[in-house]
């Protein structure tokens, strides 16, 4: 029998607790319970839900969430009440128009969306920026050259600091008012005997000359004037006077004139300073020309003698470093060089140096095929170089008299006299257009004397330096709202026509002009009546004077006609011009020489963000002006120990220097240019705007953090020119000290070299191309050693090698040969590197502007870059040569050449088939399209970077901040309220904290494509045109299909000269370049 | 109970009972806390401050606001997350990899060890949030449904293998500390008498019994974590080197990567284990239970991972040069002589030369020498980190995007800030928590005290 006595252990036994007991019955471990019996629960058969009942609740669960979440897209738009004719929403429509500002002259056509201009691009069939097509086929790949000053000129127009009404005595006024104003100062200066003058840049529009000959009619000459004809004057004035070029001309062949370059049929171009790809001259045709001859089996040859790198000393074949007297000094012992070979008179001219005596025998060997420019404005200098040119026998065939051009009519002489006339008082009225004498004049400070002592009118449309001292400003249109007509050649005709309807209440100054005259006639009926009532003739021909209007608007031009080229006879008297030429030459320890950029020009374009935040081509530099000096001088200057440490860069800023010229002094910082004469600085003309708080457009200023206060970009230099011999010289001697002082700069590209990389940059001579052997030489793929017999020599050993383009470790993207495979050539040897192409990509794809501060920071958003490579003496085989080590080596390759060749090279997205960035972002925001373009879907991005991390090309930008709004209002007057009308609708602004990059102009593809759809035909070659293309007038930029076998990009990509910028890495781009070649005796070397 | 050589150094020094120990260890959180903690965790907090004032600049304004560039795209964000990942190593690995070697002496640091893992992650998990350009959108890197469409993440990605990477050695690591935690907070709640605190360490305790059940269970999860972890110490900093090994930068398109990143994330980890141990231990008084014997060992652990990276260090230069590929020549050459030389030199310093000194045992079992040396191998991994992210980017293929990266304040005020959070979190746990291990060093007090191990050695005498 079991005991019943219990024995307890504690009191909660006793008692008998329930939590204790089961605490114990807790207290070890059981066995975990096996999963067959967790299935085996019938608990789980007794469920009231059954398993599908269960899998309903669940599906319907799941899809109501899922509808509940959808919701139809509220999209609100406004319908026109009455539809214009013409306009599509969402489809653009384009105008041909013609840029004149004075020094840049081109034929374009402008994009309008619903009634907003919104981008400018050459007119591909017309003008004399436009190459002429030789076929059909040619004409599909148009090249129309628009430099980036004109193609940027469009945002201008919604400045918000542009006059917004006439001003009189600095207060808003009526027009009425305004008028009434001007007409009584008018009949008081011609009842006072007094003189009216009309002073304005070069007009080349004879409708604007016809409504000048009005207000000189209005107002005849009486009493001891009445031989001059009129009381009404009109003087000419150019900011940069070309003035000593067109008297030599006077004096050489009789006519005051800038004659027409033929490029196209120059063999060899010899230039002296003169930066015709640039600056010099009617650069919008020379840079299309040229292009055309410096294509490889065909291409000139081309001399550079100048003291800074310019343009085109850096797409020079030979370029020599000499100061600006020293160039004068050549220029003269070329024609003597020239003249005994010819056997024409020489001047004296001793000391030629071998380059001279090399160019002189080129010259002559290509007699009637040659060119010789000098950028000197001197009178003298210039009737050499005409006698040159005669000697030559280039008048006539390279060079044309008879259909001169109307540009730099400007005339120093007149311009003196007129200052001197203010002063004295005999001008009773001035009218001003287009010109700024009192920023630009060498003599500023007189002419501001003189100006207080006459009647102002301006008809800027901005208050400048000169109009904020107009006692009276009747702003003009904005060149996109304005009619215009110019004869830019003799026998050549252009129109301009509004595209917008003038924002504010400006009017055209020629309309001014008329209204005075008493003629209320609108400029547009002038014009048309002009054109009747003159061209009639020879408009009307068989048809009717309104269709040819009619075709001339839509075209933008009418070519009347072209005289038959003359051998003008040279009737200068070559000693003299020696004489005056050599006097003019000033030495000094340190000579001066002032020059335009290609992005602020004379000055007038400095309120213009786009082209202040284009780098310079050759120095890289932003939002600045500076002193360009030699490296060499620099070092010696600052007492850095080497070239290393001119390094200019976030935060190494530059060192500031002073210089004085004719009693100027400014302060600017200095650059080290690899290829400045030693001994001379260069500085920029066109900066310094708005200095004294004028309204000059926003983006001439810049916030100073240390100041608080707007301060203008640069300094003006205009008071460092000096008028030598009649004529406004822009070289001078002057001195130069460190201040000890730095300034930040701000440059988009702040290393100098290429480091001897080849698969980047490739170039040869034109006698190694011309052997055809580019794999071999210049072209030679790279190749990897591998672990098998390739070259069959039964042997395994270092020469078995395999071009790297045999090995891929990815699975292909099925674009070849399957669809569109977009793609894009770009020929280096095109490529003079304007830019054009970066303000045209600007304009196209809403790139913000970022600020000097930003760029300061390597933050430039530029889709496309133009990458700057000086060589430098150091490579690997020179190095190894030496016996040099690799640290060496390296560190000596980041130093140029005293005079480097220069690589210029357009870089965009490259469009990878095995895309790097595309395998690397989380969210799949970038991937390949089946078209082969590598596409960025902004939406998606959540802005991790690794992409642009991962891209070997570095294009990839990231939105640092919200552009659109806080800082970026200052540095960013694109943005504000009137400056969005810039955007192009087609392509989105990017938010704060996105990546973006080039898209090969997506949104013109797909236009390209649907127009092609809605015509029922395939994609022809040429209808997809992408902005930089568009914007190259030299050609050097192609797009296509490369799936397509005719296309032109095709046949590129297969040329010899045809390379994938790093091509080893495996990357597989669509971009492919063509390797640069120079027309230079030495061979090139190769690594 | 299984008894050990005398040869070795005990573990607890002195003679303890068990009481002692829980004493020592819990005493404290009772106790009111000395004025040095106030100040410290002040200062700590005030740091803090400012770093979280410094992410929401950042957020106001965009990632701008940091130093980096169109060439630099990632600098101190990377390199501070990558440093507090490696940071976060030595937690886990000591937990883990030590409890599956049977390492009796990890039970002393585990702890506090596990704690500075949970914190460094977290560090790091914040700078890949707040770098990203849109942070708001962060959740479209994890693969959820959504309303694009068949829109889903790309999981070629090396950063997105990084969530996942990071997440669960978050998770893993998090649970594991707690479930350690769990027996320490239930003796914390049978001491405490305030009924407020006693209900706060009750909720945390997860009612602990402390029955037979319970340990079993523990010690079989336990296990099973450690198992779970082992893995993941490997994977996660394996995984953050492929953001950067599978690239193709020079300089970061590397094999070696992983193996490389993973000593030395060990080899920081336990740096940073050593420079809070040392501190604590002579703060709190734990001078018995992490012993010089403990630091010898850690400083071992340096020796060989330090080693490691040396090598890997040396084998990068070597096949720089042996590929014959001119950029990676050149990305290693310009680590070495180029504008960051010195952070190369002030890596290679640190992270090479310095831990060979430990060598000498004398070194070695030095406490103030250790401190120093913790304090130098960090910041050399630091350094480590910038110099392969920052020297490879600045200078890559096309020499017409170099530049230069220039930190602004708001980077640096963004990294000193996770410093402070970091201590901040620290000096709480230390306060708060349980600072070691009590209940499982109660297992080996009879093992490896002093005392006991001096009783065994005179009864084996007899």
């Amino acid at each position: 029998m079991p005991s019943t006595t219990h024995y307890w252990t504690d009191l909660a036994d006793l008692h008998g607790n329930e939590a204790v007991t089961k605490a114990r019955a807790d207290e070890f471990p059981t066995q975990l319970p096996g999963i067959g019996e967790v299935l085996g629960d019938t608990n789980l058969t007794g469920a009231t839900t059954g398993r599908r009942d269960f899998l309903k609740f669940l599906g319907f669960g799941i899809g109501a969430a899922t509808l509940a979440a959808c919701e139809t897209p509220v999209i609100k738009s406004i319908p026109y009440v009455n539809k214009p004719e013409d306009i599509v929403p969402g489809v653009a429509n384009w105008y041909a128009s013609t840029y004149f500002d004075g020094s840049d002259y081109a034929s374009v056509l402008v994009k309008t969306r619903e009634g907003r201009p919104i981008h400018i691009k050459g007119n591909p069939r017309f003008g004399i920026n436009t190459r002429p097509a030789k076929d059909d086929k040619d004409a599909t790949m148009s090249r129309s050259v628009v430099n980036a000053r004109i193609n940027s000129s469009v945002i201008t127009l919604y400045d918000n600091q542009r006059l917004k009404g006439p001003v009189l005595k600095n207060t808003p006024a009526t027009w009425a008012d305004a008028d009434k104003a001007v007409e009584a100062e008018l009949e008081k200066a011609a009842g006072g005997g007094k003189r009216i003058v009309v002073l304005t840049n070069t007009v080349i529009s004879p409708s604007t000359k016809a409504a000048i000959a009005k207000l000189q009619a209005k107002y005849p000459a009486t009493g001891a004037d009445a031989a001059a004809g009129s009381r009404v004057e009109h003087v000419q004035h150019d900011t940069i006077s070309y003035s000593g070029v067109t008297n030599a001309n006077l004096k050489s062949f009789g006519k005051r004139v800038m004659p027409s370059y033929d490029f196209t049929k120059a063999d060899v171009v010899v230039s002296f300073g003169a930066d015709f790809l640039s600056s010099w001259g009617s650069t919008t045709e020379t840079n299309w020309q040229y292009a055309e001859r410096r294509k490889p089996g065909n291409m000139s040859r081309h001399w550079q003698f100048e003291a800074r790198m310019s343009m085109s000393g850096a797409n020079a074949d030979v370029r020599v470093m000499l100061k600006p007297s020293e160039v004068t000094q050549s220029v003269v012992a070329l024609h003597d060089a020239v003249a005994q070979a010819t056997g024409g008179t020489t001047v004296g001219g001793a000391g030629a140096t071998d380059e001279v005596k090399k160019a002189a025998a080129e010259l002559v060997a290509a007699r009637g095929k040659s060119i010789v420019l000098c950028g000197d404005n001197n009178e003298g200098v210039q009737v050499l170089v005409n006698h040159i040119n005669a000697m030559l026998g280039n008048y006539g065939t390279t060079i044309d008299l008879a259909n001169h051009t109307s540009f730099n009519q400007g005339d120093d002489a007149a311009m003196a006299q007129l200052v001197k006339d203010m002063n004295s008082g005999a001008v009773g009225v001035l009218m001003m257009s287009g010109v700024n004498p009192v920023y630009s004049l060498t003599n500023a400070a007189e002419f501001k004397n003189g100006l207080a002592k006459c009647f102002s009118v301006s008809f800027s449309t901005h208050a400048d330096e000169t109009a904020s001292l107009c006692n009276a400003i009747c702003p003009d249109h904005h060149w996109l709202e304005s009619w215009n007509d110019f004869m830019p050649k003799v026998g050549r005709y252009a129109l301009a026509q509004p595209t917008i309807k003038n924002i504010f209440n400006t009017r055209q100054w020629q309309e001014s002009l008329l209204q005075w005259s008493g003629d209320t006639t609108s400029y547009y009926d002038f014009i048309r009546a002009n054109w009747e009532a003159n061209m009639g003739s020879r408009l009307g021909g068989e048809l009717d004077f309104g269709y040819a209007w009619n075709m001339s608007v839509h075209n933008g031009v009418y070519d009347a006609y072209t005289n038959a080229p003359e051998a003008s006879a040279f009737v200068g008297d070559v000693s003299a011009a020696a004489t005056a030429a050599k006097a003019a030459v000033k030495t000094g320890e340190w000579e001066v020489s002032l020059y335009e950029k290609e992005g602020i020009g004379n000055g007038l374009h400095a309120n213009n963000p786009w082209l202040q935040e284009l780098p310079d081509p050759i120095s890289k530099v932003t939002w600045d002006n500076y002193v360009c000096m030699a490296p060499e001088d620099l070092i010696a200057l600052t007492g850095v120990s080497n070239f290393r440490e001119l390094y200019i860069g976030q935060e190494s800023p530059a060192h500031v220097v002073k210089v004085s010229v004719n009693g100027t002094e400014v302060e600017l910082p200095a650059i080290p240019s690899p290829g400045q004469a030693p001994k001379s600085v260069s500085i920029a003309l066109g900066y310094g705007r708005g200095a004294n708080g004028e309204g000059v457009g926003r983006a001439a200023v810049v916030f100073d953090n240390e100041t608080k206060t707007l301060v203008a970009i640069g300094k003006n230099v205009y008071p460092m020119t000096a008028v030598v011999g009649g004529t406004v010289s822009y070289s001078s001697t002057g001195t130069l000290a460190a201040t000890g002082g730095t300034y930040p700069l701000a440059l988009s590209q702040t290393q100098m070299t290429a480091m001897d990389r080849h698969s980047i940059a490739k170039e040869t001579t034109q006698r190694e191309w011309a052997e055809h052997k580019a794999t071999e030489t210049y072209n030679a793929p790279h190749t990897l050693g591998v672990h098998e017999d390739v070259n069959g020599d039964g042997v395994i050993d270092s020469r078995d090698q395999k071009p790297t383009s045999d090995f891929n470790l990815w699975k292909d993207h099925p674009v070849e040969q399957v669809g569109h495979r977009w793609g894009m050539s770009i020929d280096l040897n095109s490529c003079t590197g304007c830019g054009a192409c970066i303000t045209a990509c600007t304009s196209e794809n809403n790139v913000p502007v970022v600020g000097k501060d930003e760029v300061r920071r390597s933050r430039e958003m530029h889709w496309l870059r133009l990458d700057r490579y000086y060589s430098s003496d150091m490579t690997h085989a020179v190095g190894k040569a030496e016996g040099k080590g690799k640290i060496e080596r390296f560190l000596e390759m980041e130093v140029p050449s005293r005079n480097p060749k220069v690589f210029l090279m357009p870089v965009m997205c490259q469009h990878c088939n095995h895309a790097p960035c595309e395998t690397v972002c989380p969210v799949a925001a970038t991937t390949h399209s089946n078209e082969g373009l590598n596409m960025m879907a902004y939406n998606r991005c959540i802005g991790t970077r690794y992409c642009a991390n991962n891209c070997p090309y570095k294009v990839r930008r990231f939105n640092w901040f919200n552009y659109v709004t806080d800082k970026f209002a200052d540095v960013n007057p694109a943005w504000d309220e009137l400056g969005r009308m810039v955007l192009n609708p087609d392509v989105v602004v990017r938010s704060r904290g996105v990546i973006e990059k080039c898209s090969l102009c997506v949104q013109q593809i797909q236009g390209g494509k649907l127009a092609a759809k809605k015509e029922q035909r395939p994609v022809k070659d040429g209808d997809i045109v992408s902005a930089c293309m568009a914007a190259c007038g030299m050609g050097a930029i192609t797009f296509g299909d490369l799936n397509d076998k005719d296309s032109n990009v095709t046949k590129l990509a297969a040329d010899e000269r045809a390379y994938h910028m790093l091509d080893e890495i495996g990357v597989k781009p669509n971009i492919n370049y063509m390797a640069k070649v120079r027309n230079t005796e030495e061979a090139a070397h190769h690594a | 109970m299984h008894s050990e050589a005398a040869l070795r150094e005990p573990l607890i020094l002195g003679h303890k009972t068990y009481h002692d120990i829980t004493n020592d260890i819990v005493g404290p959180i009772e106790n009111k806390a000395p004025r040095g903690w106030y100040i410290l965790t002040t200062i700590a907090g005030l740091i803090a401050c400012y770093g979280i004032g410094c992410i929401f600049y950042l957020f106001s304004k965009g990632i701008g606001t940091w130093g980096l560039n169109k060439t630099v795209d990632w600098a101190w964000d990377i390199t501070n997350f990558v440093w507090w990942v490696g940071i976060g190593h030595a937690g886990t690995l000591i937990s883990a990899v030590l409890l599956l070697f049977r390492q009796k002496w990890r039970m002393a640091v585990n702890r506090s060890a596990e704690a500075m893992t949970i914190f460094a992650v977290i560090m790091a998990a914040t700078f890949p949030l707040i770098h990203m350009g849109r942070l708001w959108l962060a959740y479209w890197v994890f693969p959820l449904p959504n309303q694009f469409g068949s829109l889903w993440v790309n999981f070629n990605s090396p950063l997105l293998w990084d969530v996942f990477a990071i997440s669960t050695y978050f998770s893993v690591s998090l649970v594991f500390w707690y479930i350690g935690l769990i027996p320490d907070f239930a003796t914390i709640r049978d001491r405490l008498t305030k009924p407020g605190w006693k209900r706060a360490y009750s909720i945390l305790s997860f009612g602990w019994t402390g029955n037979a059940k319970a340990w079993t269970r523990f010690e079989e999860v336990s296990l099973v974590l450690a198992g779970v972890a082992t893995p993941l110490v490997f994977s996660v900093h394996s995984v953050v080197s492929m953001d950067f090994a599978t690239s193709v930068v020079p300089g970061w398109h590397t094999t070696i990567f992983p193996p490389y990143f993973v000593s030395g994330a060990v080899f920081s980890g336990f740096a940073m284990v050593l420079t809070l141990l040392l501190v604590m231990r002579k703060v709190m008084h734990l001078e018995a239970y992490i012993t010089v014997k403990h630091v010898e060992y850690m400083n071992i652990v340096i020796i060989v991972t330090g080693s490691i990276v040396g090598v890997a260090y040396i084998t990068e230069l070597f096949v720089s040069w042996y590929s014959g590929v001119e950029y990676e020549s050149y990305a290693f050459i310009n680590r070495a002589t180029g504008p960051y030389w010195w952070s190369y030199w002030a890596m290679m310093t640190c992270n090479v030369i310095s831990p060979q000194l430990f060598w000498v045992k004398k070194w070695r079992r030095n406490l103030m020498f250790t401190f120093v040396m913790s304090l130098v191998v960090n910041t050399g991994m630091w350094f480590e980190r910038f110099v392969i992210i920052v020297t490879s980017l600045h200078r890559d293929y096309v020499p017409s995007s170099w530049t230069m990266f220039h930190p602004t304040w708001v980077d640096a005020g963004i990294f000193v800030g996770t410093i402070g959070i970091f201590f901040t979190l620290y000096l709480l746990f230390a306060r708060y928590f349980p600072v070691l291990a009590l209940n499982e060093l109660k297992s080996i007090l009879k093992v490896t005290g002093e005392s006991y191990k001096a009783d065994a050695a005179k009864h084996q005498h007899h």
